[in-house]
């Protein structure tokens, strides 16, 4: 690869550089252990307000295992334990004592498999709803409609809202799910190969979703299509065996990226 | 956009209320539960303990104010489980067979299958009103044989359900690398699949005796009881848990001490047969 | 015609093969024949094995049938309704032991239930992972304990301390109001309905524990996740999520639990006061099905009593039939959408 000729903007840790970009998330120093195995080393990332990040790399680099951080989901399960500093708007999520519900109620998370919870449509999204506020039912259901709308969704339910949310195709019920964590009103969304379960149509449907989203949420991405991150996002970070090899503005990193093990991974020289 | 006021929100800290009651609710009724276990475990302990001497395993059961012991229930018992496994076991081993090597799709196996599922949990007090009906009053009087048979009719169940369930574990593939040197069906099942299942199915039957070893119902009007030593099989014959339930009933202290102490026998057996089976089956598991 | 050239080893084999001589094809042939003989036996057998449990079945519900003939035709349908029960005037009625039968399986099951997933949500959600195993142990050596020892602790131990301690508390808490007043009247016979059915709902418990266990942990738990990422709390994930997911499968439990304890015989023996009558109060001696047999059968005289008898054993097995059927049908269609 030629040498650039350009500045590369190295984004780190400015709280707003001179792009005008705002620091969301801050990724300091992070570590990750599955009992006594070191899944993630000492990643420092920051994910922008307003923008969309993809986590890009080969199977097992950790990029789930870093977004699963993010919510703090790994805290369901024993011997997994995260140690470094995540700061979501300045404050720590990785410090003891966090209220772990107001933290995922900030920041939602969809799934590789589709996860329509046992009720009808219009439940599944009042549900959400509901655990936060109390609202007259002409509202709730004008927030069940939004929310329908924001996920491309209404016009094919909004004849069924009482059929089970089960029964929708597998593109549907995703967006089913992407309304579901829309409904709550949070500040981040993380999406975990959302697409990988689904059809082309589908997930052309949904990524022109997560284009609109942006707008209103910070969203984090991860994906092993790297041709989808490239469409998607804004900026790119490359992950390889628990490490952040590399992480810049998604067309900079596809054209002309400066670590080689980006530029193999992105040629296809492994996968 | 309205962001959520977080913990000063009263809806969130109802929440939170709920769930930490919830939470203490189930936490509560896991120590209910496991202290009725040490409550009665600890009860058959003391009570039963005090009882138990060298004199329980080699004395007759006595008559009201003397001493004694409880030889010849325990004979019982231990003669009519054994001819119960001898019977069930066999017919429930092969009826398992059937039902995971030769029939395993068939419609025959789904019937036996529910059926079985049935008489697993059925009352076992109708066993013994059947076997009373073909055996006792078929005969014109009670044995010990009509006992031993009511208690094979509660094994079949156990021992099919397990042989079934051992035999569908055994992967394909072991029994196609046995008919590809030319094994016919039977000898494969005998030789492979058996030993394959085997420990599974050793656990079955332990399962089985222990089930049949506190069961009182069935045997209350086919062998029923006997106050002295007879190992004549066509006559009636005592047998632990059905001394237990007289001596309890009666109001005489010694006869209750040992119906204590007999019940701690019984559970005791059980307990061990149970954890020794445990053992055998997360073996096989782990293999 | 020069012939093309073999490697040597070729030759041996296809010289060792026709070694076979006839005499040797003709000896294969008869074992082959002998074994496939002895196939046939062994399929046969298995086969005849497995409809012996039908005819087991069959065999249960025909002697039942038979034997209570006698009964069922002197009395009728009313048999069903009677409260008499009466040796002396030979006249019998089967109200009283099915009202005890369905009174103290309700009662086991109303605190069983509850409790039991109660316990399965603290074994599958809250409970650190070293204390799973020996509390599951535990459970199960509850469900392992003879009935024949609750019944004599239930006696000895439990319904004293029911006689003095508890009762007299419900009677005088209960006193005043009108309806519960009757249902919870002494006088304190520590023994009776209610202590059956609370030695029943000790015995059920494990049973239900265990199966609703076995449910929960079946759900994914990618949608239990998807519960949490929205910010829910455990009780709402258990609530919302999890418990309609395993629904059918719960519900298969605690019928197979409630099969259970309306055929329960001994631990209701001991404690349920044997009185061939219903009473307002559930703090009265009653009896159930089961225990009237037990205590009765031995000592029945006359063809019509020992058949009165039968024919309480019949309704019992058909209670308990319809509810196992039910059950099992349950957990089978639970099986079959797990499967897909």
């Amino acid at each position: 690869m030629s040498v650039a000729s350009f500045t590369v903007p190295t984004v780190t840790r400015a709280q707003v550089s001179a792009d005008g970009l705002a620091d969301k998330i801050t990724i300091e120093n992070l570590d990750f252990y599955y009992g006594d195995h070191r899944a993630l080393k000492d990643i420092n990332v920051s994910l922008y307000q307003g923008k969309v990040t993809a986590f890009i790399g080969p199977s097992g680099c950790g990029k789930s295992t870093l977004l699963r951080v993010l919510n703090r989901m790994y805290d369901l399960y024993p011997h997994q334990r995260a140690t470094g500093t995540v700061r979501l708007d300045n404050q720590n999520i990785l410090e003891p004592g966090q209220d772990l519900n107001l933290l995922r109620a900030k920041v939602g998370m969809v799934f590789q498999k589709p996860t329509p919870f046992p009720m009808t449509i219009y439940e599944n999204i009042a549900f959400g709803i509901r655990l936060y506020e109390k609202l007259p039912k002409s509202e709730l259901d004008g927030r069940v409609q939004s929310a329908l709308e924001r996920a491309a969704l209404w016009n094919e339910v909004k004849d069924k809202l009482g059929a089970n949310g089960q029964s929708l195709s597998g593109g549907q019920q995703q967006r089913l799910c992407i309304a579901r964590t829309v409904s709550v009103r949070p500040e981040v969304i993380l999406f975990d190969e959302p697409c990988s379960a689904l059809d082309p149509i589908s997930t052309a449907k949904i990524e022109e979703l997560i284009d609109e989203l942006k707008d209103d949420y910070t969203i984090a991405i991860v994906t092993h299509n790297m041709q989808q991150a490239a469409r998607v996002s804004d900026f790119t970070a490359f992950m390889y065996l628990g490490e952040l090899a590399e992480y810049g503005e998604t067309t900079r990193m596809f054209t002309t990226p400066n670590d080689r093990r980006t530029q193999d991974y992105i040629t296809g020289r492994f996968g | 956009m309205v962001m959520i006021s977080g913990a000063r929100s009263p809806l969130y800290a109802k929440r939170r209320r709920r769930n930490v009651a919830m939470m203490g609710f189930s936490f509560g009724a896991t120590a209910f539960g496991l202290s009725w276990l040490v409550l009665i475990l600890g009860v058959l302990l003391w009570k039963g303990f005090s009882g138990l001497s060298v004199a329980v395993f080699t004395e007759m059961t006595p008559p009201p104010g003397s001493a004694g012991g409880l030889l010849n229930p325990i004979m019982g018992s231990l003669i009519m489980t054994a001819i119960a496994v001898a019977i069930g076991t066999p017919l429930g081993m092969l009826a398992g067979t059937y039902m995971a090597e030769y029939g395993r799709y068939d419609k025959l196996s789904s019937v036996v299958r529910f059926i079985n599922d049935i008489l697993l949990s059925a009352p076992s007090i109708v066993v013994g009103l059947f076997i009373y009906e073909i055996m006792v009053a078929q005969m014109g009087h009670f044995s010990g044989w009509a006992g031993a048979v009511a208690l094979a009719v509660i094994v079949v169940p156990v021992v099919v359900r397990t042989t079934e369930d051992m035999l569908t574990l055994v992967p394909d593939t072991l029994r196609e690398a046995a008919a590809s040197i030319g094994l016919p069906r039977s000898l494969m099942i005998r030789r492979v699949a058996y030993r394959a299942a085997r420990a599974g199915m050793i656990t079955g039957v332990l399962l089985a005796i222990a089930r049949i070893s506190g069961e009182t119902a069935p045997l209350l009007f086919t062998a029923l009881n006997n106050q002295f030593w007879s190992l004549n099989l066509n006559a009636p014959v005592s047998s632990l848990p059905v001394v237990i339930f007289q001596f309890a009933l009666s109001p005489y202290k010694d006869w209750q001490n040992l119906a204590w102490t007999g019940a701690l026998i019984i559970t005791l057996a059980v307990l061990t047969l149970s954890i020794v089976a445990r053992f055998l089956g997360s073996q096989s598991k782990s293999s | 015609m020069q012939s093309t050239r073999r490697s040597p080893v070729v030759d041996v084999a296809l010289q060792a093969g026709a070694m076979q001589t006839a005499q040797e094809q003709v000896d294969r042939s008869k074992i082959l024949q002998r074994l496939r003989l002895g196939d046939i036996g062994f399929r046969w057998l298995t086969r005849c094995a497995a409809i012996t449990v039908l005819i087991i079945l069959s065999g249960i519900i025909i002697s039942l049938v038979h034997g209570s003939w006698p009964a069922l035709r002197a009395f009728g349908p009313s048999f069903l309704i009677d409260e008499t029960w009466n040796p002396v005037t030979e006249k019998f009625g089967a109200i009283a032991p099915i009202y005890g039968t369905l009174v103290t399986s309700i009662i086991a099951m109303l605190i069983a239930v509850p409790v039991g997933l109660f316990i399965a949500m603290f074994l599958t959600e809250l409970c650190p992972m070293w204390l799973r195993r020996p509390i599951g142990v535990a459970i199960e050596l509850l469900a392992g304990i003879p009935s024949i020892i609750y019944g004599i602790w239930g006696l000895f131990v439990f319904a004293p301390f029911l006689q003095q301690h508890v009762q007299p508390s419900l009677i005088s808490a209960f006193g005043h109001i009108p309806l519960l007043s009757t249902l919870f009247a002494g006088p304190p016979y520590g023994i009776g309905i209610l202590t059956a059915g609370l030695i029943l709902a000790i015995m059920v418990l494990p049973f239900i524990t265990s199966i609703s266990r076995d449910v929960f942990e079946a759900v994914p738990p990618v949608l239990k996740e998807a519960a949490y990422g929205l910010g829910c709390t455990t009780w709402e994930v258990a609530r919302y999520v999890v418990l309609p997911f395993t629904r059918v499968g719960v519900i298969g439990g605690v019928m197979l639990g409630l099969g259970r304890a309306l055929g329960e015989t001994m631990a209701v023996t001991f404690v349920i006061g044997n009185a061939q009558r219903i009473s307002g109060s559930i703090l009265a001696p009653g009896t159930t099905i089961s225990a009237t047999i037990a205590n009765e059968f031995t000592e029945a005289v006359g063809d019509l009593y020992t058949s009165s008898l039968i024919a309480l054993g019949l309704i019992l097995f058909v209670i308990t039939f319809i509810v196992l059927a039910f059950a099992r049908l349950l957990l089978m269609r639970l099986n079959a959408r797990l499967g897909s």
